[in-house]
């Protein structure tokens, strides 16, 4: 298997970065990101949409920055974990991506931008020409999408990652950078619901780093995912909650999903309405019920899709029990 | 080589004379690790020859040739280091000077003939120096000589996505890909079978058509009958468990993917580097594709990262390789990626099997009754033999009063179904393994006392015919009984807890070699040759593949001759210089080979004692082979060192040679399929697996397992622990994730290892590996199959864990949590509980049989102890348990008693019977056509 040939840029600073960007914007290059390249790379030993430029961020120092409110897009997911200024809810989710040696090398900035899965989507050329492609890579033949036939409009890939729906439950802030300037978003309003197109980013920008707000240290959460093996596997589903308060006096809650859909998905209005009536466990129960009607996957992962479905109330119910048990 | 000097003996005489075996001899002047030579350590000398190491069940014919030198020590196997440093070269790390690289272009279609390939672009292209199609290959080969259904690449048809269409050979990989795409393939697609159901079926396309031997214009590839025994016992049964059972198939999930080389040497001879498991059936099948004669071409086995059986068949890829070097004139190197490992196979077939395990009210075994339907995928491959094994592997460890089975196994659209670890036995010892629980459950019986109450003993005769020899059945269970607080857990673990037992049955060498008849060749071969310098060298056929076969060789041979493993030199890589083997399958190279090796040390000693004999002059009846040095058995002080014995043994004949050899002894039945599952000894297993289960979610996790395996004679128990745990490892492979997933349009969904799901270190759960030794007559040293059998009992054993869980008896693998979670949701609509945990948890209350059982379990023990001392030589067969005289043919002692092999109309008329079903056809040569 051979990953096709490009040219690999290697800037310095996120100033560079964009300078080489815009460089190749101006000449009609299409390139990609790279910055620990555990989703990229195998993607492009298979021929998935590969570019004819990379632009490696690994050498962009001040992307690695890591503190309480401040995460680096560079920050590796195994520094993540294991420091002591990140948030225990994301440092409990980011303990359980992928492998540790995935987590070694994959970062928080390609985590959030993993490109959608589906097993019509990622295999091998030979295999995707035997289907006769599909959609999210239809090597200019306008294939239909192979999961939902009879249609080339919208891409159901699912969003297999799992910090997203940790960073929604602690209100984070996604900043992103292109050779225009820079912007910032909550991070829920970051992701659109599309496989192909899957965020906001426009052509040339780039994620640069994720802020938490000050209250974030008052909320304590969970997250729980789906999956058949405890390492490597991708999740399944996914789901995160926060809470700000006890199970007696409960002030905030938020519950978020990931794994089920295109994007990530932070569930609001669900969690708003069971604050309003807080009773413990049954209100857990309630809002499990919430989730699984209102979150729809389709069978393009492991696990078949009403699987996946009827775990969302139990994913909820286990993410819950340390506010309900009161531990820790 | 440890062995601390006896310390039962002092060192002073007082007449002053020496102590008999106590001296440290100086330098033996052979090499060898150690400068010194070492006494011989009488813990590891059988007591029959008196030293102290203890015989259980007797004396072995083999103890006479103990040295105490390796066998039944710890010891790393011989080649590891060369894997450990990174030195050992598997088949894609041969480099050869002008290698081109060859790419393979596979059929994108499941089912089609080609109407036309155009290859004149890729010709073309600048660094293509050859291109080949079916023309180029028109040679039929197979593994089998009954079923030669493949060719290196498709002649009209391909037959599953990832056939082999051409193939290139290009200065480099990207130019070979790029030519790939140039090459333009017309297709006329044709409708294709993916449900092996539709297999049996008349098709107007058959996927192979057989001519006059086609059964019907179906796609049934092999069917098999067999009823041995009294079906009315099966109708009167007490209890009766029937399942219909539903097994992925599975892929062996090794390393290394397949590679090889190809080299038209400068004399016109071609070498294939290949990591094979079965090298002699490349050897032949190269021979015929190319034409030309087996002694031009030298198959070399290079290092094999796991085969499992998925490298046992000859490959068209290694077939393409040859050709386009032929056409080249350079050597082709061919290596594959993932995905087409998963194209070409061999794996365990999918299947479809019905059980019904039947037991009467004295709690014996009435009768097993199994249909198994089993999906080939495009080829034969190992099928014909597979379908056999489906059914016959079952017969035992238990006496039954019946069997009836029918096979048949399909050609289907998906790539081909062959030989994996555990051939054709494992689905099947599964569905009967949990059908025998669920009868004891139905008759108020333990099902660890069930079976100890319903085994063959040693020296016995199968319902089929096969010859046991050694068992350690009974061992097996009572250890895994006692080490897992079996009797303290069985149905009183909490709700989501579980424990269960599972038994297993295989053969250590398949009786029949399917290339001769072997009352002409023998199954294995090993020649030694020892030269000036006093090491052995040996030359071996037998495939090293991991599993540790040099390893055992070696240790045979310097078991015999007392050398040190370090002395001795394993040859098996080339077929040049070995000796024509049959290889690694059917777990036979530790009781094949290693015989053959004994008997080849054995004239080699026969050679040394002599030179000695005529050196220091005492008769060789006298002499003792210690490290390194021979001498006078009553005064050590007496001898000569290996290497003054060697050189005086070639003084005199001028070369020092021995050859020895292996054949398996006339035995079995005699009608057609009766050397099916046929061989010279068996090996047998039980195991215990704790599991939880979470009834919520279907995840099962296995907390712990204790596996006993009866080796005959752990050779090396470091090996043989990591045989069962790999096994064990393997085995939960499959019943907890292990699939190969087709898609609703017949796509393999998953051919990488992310989605094909080998469970990782986090799913592993402990494994207590037990050795039983039941020192097999005819095997060496004791020794018979370590390498399959293990992997049986594990399935059962946690799929009745399962049941004790959450009363769920499965019958469906792989046991993925969705599955589980399925099961789980119709058990709680059935028992209209809402809440999975509030599910009852089974609990057991043992009948009055229970102590009936228990008794004769125990009258059993006993009687298998005087049948495995050789005090009880009354002859044994199946249906003594039953009432039948084994002095008689059961057929002259029971009217309803019936031996066939072909079905009567009224076997096949019981609806449903899937592979029954395969007997509404017939042979096109039976029906009038040609």
């Amino acid at each position: 298997m051979r990953m096709p040939p490009f040219v690999l840029h290697s800037p310095k600073s996120i100033t560079e970065a964009m300078s080489i960007a815009e460089t190749l914007l101006d000449i009609g290059e299409d390139f990609d990101w790279v910055s620990g390249g555990t989703d990229l790379l195998p993607n492009y030993k298979w021929h998935l949409n590969t570019k004819p430029s990379v632009i490696s961020l690994a050498g962009v120092e001040e992307m690695n920055r890591l503190s309480e409110n401040h995460i680096g897009g560079m920050v590796r997911l195994h520094d993540l974990a294991n420091d002591e200024s990140t948030h225990p809810l994301i440092r409990q989710a980011t303990s359980t991506i992928a492998s540790v040696m995935i987590r070694r090398s994959g970062t928080v900035g390609g985590n959030i931008c993993l490109d959608t899965r589906c097993s019509w989507f990622n295999q091998t050329e030979e295999w995707r020409r035997s289907i006769e492609w599909c959609h999210k890579c239809d090597c200019d033949t306008s294939a239909d999408c192979r999961v939902i036939p009879n249609q080339n409009t919208l891409c159901v890939a699912t969003y297999q990652a799992d910090l997203a729906p940790v960073l929604m439950c602690l209100d984070a802030t996604i900043h992103l950078v292109s050779p225009s300037g820079s912007r910032s978003m909550p991070i829920q309003d970051f992701f659109e619901l599309d496989g192909i197109k899957r965020n906001v980013l426009a052509a040339g920008e780039m994620v640069s780093h994720i802020t938490l707000p000050e209250d974030a240290k008052n909320w304590s959460g969970s997250y729980r995912k789906l999956r058949l093996r405890k390492s490597w596997d991708f999740p399944e589903a996914g789901v995160a909650v926060a809470w700000n308060g006890t199970n007696d006096s409960l002030q905030g809650l938020r519950i978020a999903t990931t794994g089920c859909e295109s994007i990530p998905r932070s569930h609001n209005e669900e969690a708003s309405s069971v604050l309003k009536a807080w009773d413990g466990e049954q209100s857990v129960k309630e809002l499990g019920q919430m989730i699984r009607g209102v979150v729809k996957p389709v069978n393009n992962t492991y696990f078949p899709p009403s699987y996946r479905r009827k775990m969302l109330p139990v994913l909820v119910k286990r993410a819950f029990s340390s506010l309900i048990e009161g531990a820790v | 080589m440890s062995g601390a000097p006896r310390q039962s003996f002092d060192k002073t005489r007082k007449d002053g004379k020496r102590v008999a075996g106590q001296q440290d001899f100086g330098v033996p002047g052979s090499g060898g690790s150690s400068p010194q030579s070492k006494l011989q350590n009488i813990d590891n000398i059988p007591m029959s020859q008196g030293g102290q190491k203890k015989q259980p069940r007797g004396p072995h014919v083999h103890d006479q040739h103990i040295t105490g030198t390796s066998i039944g020590k710890r010891t790393p196997l011989v080649d590891s280091n060369w894997k450990m440093t990174g030195q050992a070269r598997y088949g894609d790390d041969i480099r050869l000077p002008g290698e081109l690289i060859g790419k393979i272009l596979r059929s994108p279609h499941h089912y089609a003939t080609i109407r036309s390939i155009d290859t004149r672009a890729a010709e073309a292209l600048k660094g293509v120096v050859a291109v080949a199609t079916g023309k180029d290959s028109v040679n039929s080969f197979g593994v089998l000589p009954v079923t030669k259904d493949e060719h290196a690449l498709a002649q009209n048809k391909v037959r599953h996505v990832g056939d082999l269409v051409a193939c290139v050979a290009a200065c480099d990989e990207a130019t070979a890909i790029e030519a790939l795409s140039l090459i333009e393939v017309e297709y006329d697609i044709l409708d294709s079978i993916h449900d092996m159901e539709d297999g049996l079926e008349d098709s107007e396309h058959p996927i192979h058509d057989r001519g006059k031997y086609h059964i019907g214009e179906s796609n049934i590839q092999k069917r098999v009958f067999q009823q041995f025994g009294n079906l009315s016992s099966m109708d009167e049964a007490a209890a009766s468990s029937e399942a219909d059972w539903t097994f992925a198939g599975l892929h062996h999930g090794f390393t290394e993917p397949h590679a090889v080389v190809a080299h038209w040497d400068p004399t016109g001879r071609l070498t294939v580097y290949t990591p094979q498991q079965v090298p002699h059936y490349l050897h032949r099948a190269l021979s015929s594709v190319l034409d030309i004669p087996m002694h031009q071409i030298n198959v070399y086995r290079t290092f094999v990262g796991g085969g499992f059986g998925g490298k046992s068949d000859p490959f068209p890829h290694e077939m393409c390789a040859a050709i386009l070097a032929r056409k080249s004139g350079s050597p082709v190197r061919i290596c594959f990626d993932r995905e087409e490992v998963y194209w070409i196979n061999r794996g365990r077939h999918p299947s479809r099997i019905q059980m019904g395990v039947h037991a009467d009210d004295e709690g014996r075994i009435a009768g097993i009754e199994t249909d198994a339907l089993i999906d080939g995928g495009a080829f034969a491959s190992f099928g014909h033999v597979t379908t056999y094994y489906n059914g016959v592997l079952h017969t035992s460890p238990y006496e039954i009063g019946g069997f009836h089975y029918t096979g048949a196994r399909v050609w289907t659209n998906k790539p081909a179904s062959g030989a994996m670890r555990g051939h054709g036995a494992v689905n099947s010892r599964c569905a009967v393994e949990v059908g025998i629980d669920e009868v004891s459950e139905k008759l108020g019986l333990d099902p660890m006392t069930f079976r100890l109450a319903n085994l063959l003993p040693p020296h016995s005769r199968t319902i089929t015919g096969f010859r046991i020899t050694s068992t350690g059945m009974r061992e097996c269970l009572a250890k895994v009984r006692e080490q897992s607080g079996w009797d303290k857990k069985f149905r009183n673990l909490p709700f989501g807890r579980g424990i269960g037992v599972g038994c297993g049955f295989f053969i250590s060498g398949s009786g029949l070699p399917i290339h001769w008849d072997p009352e002409n060749f023998p199954h294995a071969t090993v020649h030694l040759q020892c030269d000036m310098d006093g090491g052995v060298t040996v030359h071996t056929g037998a495939a090293e593949i991991g599993q540790g076969s040099d390893t055992a060789i070696a240790q045979a041979v310097c078991e015999v001759l007392a050398l040190p493993l370090d002395m001795i030199r394993i040859r098996s890589q080339e077929s040049d210089t070995a000796p024509v083997d049959l290889g690694s399958y059917s777990s036979r190279v530790t009781f094949m080979n290693a015989n053959a090796a004994i008997r080849a040390a054995i004239d080699l000693r026969d050679k040394i004692l002599k030179a000695t004999w005529e050196l220091i002059g005492y008769h060789p009846d006298q002499l003792v082979l210690g490290d390194r040095r021979i001498y006078y058995k009553h005064d050590p002080a007496i001898g000569v060192s290996w290497l003054e014995a060697v050189h005086k043994a070639q003084a005199d004949s001028g070369s020092l040679i021995a050859s020895g050899s292996y054949r398996t002894p006339p035995m079995g039945g005699v009608h057609k399929g009766a050397a099916a599952g046929l061989a010279p000894a068996y090996s047998f297993s039980a195991y215990v697996a704790e599991v939880e289960v979470d009834a919520e979610t279907g995840f099962i996790k296995v907390v712990k397992a204790w596996a006993a395996h009866d080796c005959g004679k752990a050779l090396n128990p470091l090996a043989v622990e990591g045989q069962i745990i790999g096994s064990c490892h393997m085995g939960m492979g499959q019943v907890l994730s292990e699939e190969m997933k087709y898609g609703r349009n017949g796509h393999l969904m998953n051919p990488d290892l992310l989605d094909y799901k080998i469970m990782s270190v986090h799913e592993m759960p402990e494994v207590v590996p037990i050795i039983v030794e039941s020192n097999d007559p005819e095997g060496p040293f004791g020794a018979k199959e370590a390498g399959e059998g293990p992997l049986l009992p594990i399935l059962p054993a946690v799929c009745n864990a399962v049941y004790d869980a959450i009363g769920i008896r499965p019958d469906e693998l792989p046991l993925t949590p969705d599955r589980v979670h399925k099961m789980i949701e119709k058990k709680c609509k059935e028992l209209e509980i809402d809440d999975p945990l509030e599910l009852p948890n089974p609990s057991f209350e043992p009948s009055a049989l229970q102590q009936k059982i228990s008794e004769r379990a125990e009258e059993h023990a006993e009687r298998d102890l005087q049948r495995d001392l050789l005090k009880d030589r009354t002859a044994y067969v199946n249906g003594v348990l039953f009432g039948f005289d084994p002095e008689l043919p059961l057929i002259e002692q029971d009217e309803g008693w019936r031996e066939a092999i072909t079905p009567e109309q009224e076997d096949l008329i019981e609806d449903g019977k899937r592979a029954a079903r395969a007997w509404k056809h017939a042979e096109r040569r039976h029906r009038g056509d040609d």
